[in-house]
């Protein structure tokens, strides 16, 4: 395998994966909270706002990333948006895994019981109060393994941003196989990458359910 | 499958997308060689995976085109800025006014004129097949009977079929299965380990591949007539078409041309014309 990866191609692979890490974890950090802001402009029931959410999130759940990375780099610049590449591939990742992370919140915010909302109340808690100290840390708990899933299909997804040339990993190993015509040994590496990659998000929610489960028995 | 899946789509949204941003209000207007001259850039596009024209060798473009960029860098009074990008999104982004040139290995085709206008031809690169070596299943054009085979999506050879077909119907052949992939490298994957039974690319690709992997693959016949690649700018786009020709002109004059076709195609093209119009 050394024989046909020259260290100028692996190089190259390495940059592809540490664009599939960064773009896919910014996205992930920024797709969260943004599901979140979602789901809760859905929850609070405010009519306008609530149909505006439920056909955007409709629409980026029905598109295949592929095609929103063609729109927001070749239409934004026509309405007068500058968007470069970049930008364009971490929107698309964003916007992507927050359409579906809204509906994770979603129901789980359907599931609260809202009796604990009324007690709440009945202590006088202010609604900030009541949503970050009652609502959030459960429909968190509810949602992880739910959010944990979808970190990995956002992974799985992130090779579409390669369509207006941000060199992921996958583009970088299908570079090197058009150079090589040895497409074998860079698809192996990035296959054992991505396998790595999202066992470290798998790990991860392991490790959080363990411990809330020891805190469980505990108290 | 669900690779196969994922390209059709992102051909079917190329092409949605490239309608779409044409009839959108004042897009897809591509700059002109004043407006270049004046904000003091060109913007080229170049593909990532077509050798030999163009691809990418530890992490730096190279190929005939990226040599022939090189000396456009030098001819130009302005910057020229290079976006690397796969096929798929290439013309639709030059035709959408995102790139000013498309400087690749773009065949002039009938189907593409109405959107795209092309520099002087840059080679005479008809098309080929190539089949695996030990396959001896192949051995002329009749043998390619209801063959299975792979070509690029969105490339021309898909029109040239009928050409092909001409071919075969003197043995009472008949075109095979075809399968469209992303790029060429994966068709010539998918050829080497037998899914499909031939691939049709250019003469140039094909020869560079049987040079590169003489033990897995082997050149085939021709199926094709002329085919002959060129630079393309946005259709209507007169001053940037002309600079690009005035350089390359000045570099056939030169003989520069003629010394990058030789190194990276393995012969000249010394009589190719000026002006050409594909009747395919």
């Amino acid at each position: 395998m050394a024989r046909l990866m020259s260290a100028g191609n692996m190089i190259s692979l390495l940059w592809g994966a540490s664009t599939t890490i960064s773009l896919s974890l910014a996205a992930i950090l920024l797709g969260i909270p943004l599901g979140l802001g979602l789901a809760l402009a859905r929850w609070t029931r405010l009519p306008v706002l609530r149909q505006v959410v439920i056909v955007i999130v409709s629409l980026f759940r029905a598109t295949p990333a592929v095609t929103t990375m063609l729109l927001f780099f070749f239409v934004l610049p026509t309405v007068g948006i500058p968007v470069n590449a970049v930008a364009a591939a971490l929107l698309t990742l964003t916007i992507n895994t927050a359409a579906f992370n809204s509906e994770i919140w979603r129901a789980a915010l359907e599931e609260f019981p809202r009796e604990q909302m009324e007690a709440a109340k009945s202590i006088g808690m202010r609604a900030s109060q009541r949503f970050y100290r009652i609502v959030l840390p459960q429909i968190f708990r509810a949602s992880l393994p739910a959010l944990v899933n979808e970190m990995t299909l956002l992974v799985k997804a992130s090779p579409a941003i390669a369509v207006v040339g941000v060199v992921d990993v996958t583009r970088a190993a299908a570079r090197i196989g058009a150079e090589t015509y040895e497409p074998l040994p860079p698809f192996l590496i990035a296959f054992v990458f991505y396998g790595a990659f999202v066992f470290i998000f798998v790990k991860l929610h392991r490790t959080i359910e363990g411990r809330r489960r020891l805190q469980e028995a505990r108290s | 499958m669900e690779n196969m899946t994922q390209l059709r789509l992102s051909e079917v949204a190329a092409i949605t997308l490239a309608v779409v941003a044409l009839c959108w209000p004042h897009a897809g207007r591509a700059a002109t060689l004043a407006e270049i001259k004046q904000r003091g850039y060109m913007v080229v596009a170049t593909e990532d995976d077509f050798r030999p024209f163009e691809f990418i060798k530890d992490g730096k473009p190279t190929g005939f085109d990226n040599e022939l960029l090189d000396r456009l860098r030098k001819f130009a009074p302005f910057e020229i800025r290079q976006e690397i990008i796969p096929w798929p999104g290439l013309l639709a982004g030059v035709s959408t006014g995102k790139y000013d040139v498309a400087v690749t290995a773009a065949a002039i085709t009938k189907e593409r004129q109405p959107t795209l206008d092309f520099t002087m031809p840059l080679a005479d690169n008809s098309n080929y097949y190539a089949k695996r070596k030990a396959d001896k299943n192949i051995q002329s054009i009749a043998d390619l009977n209801g063959k299975s085979f792979g070509l690029q999506v969105g490339s021309v050879m898909k029109e040239r079929l009928p050409e092909l077909q001409a071919l075969l119907n003197p043995t009472n052949g008949k075109l095979g299965p075809m399968t469209e992939y992303n790029s060429f490298p994966d068709a010539y994957q998918d050829l080497a380990n037998g899914r499909i039974d031939y691939v049709i690319n250019t003469y140039i690709n094909l020869s560079e591949l049987v040079k590169e992997k003489p033990n897995v693959f082997e050149l085939g016949q021709k199926v094709s007539g002329r085919v002959m690649p060129a630079w393309a700018v946005k259709k209507g786009n007169a001053g940037v078409l002309a600079f690009l020709n005035t350089f390359l002109a000045q570099e056939r004059e030169s003989g520069g041309l003629a010394s990058l076709q030789t190194k990276w195609f393995g012969t000249s093209f010394d009589e190719l014309p000026l002006y050409w119009m594909s009747e395919f």
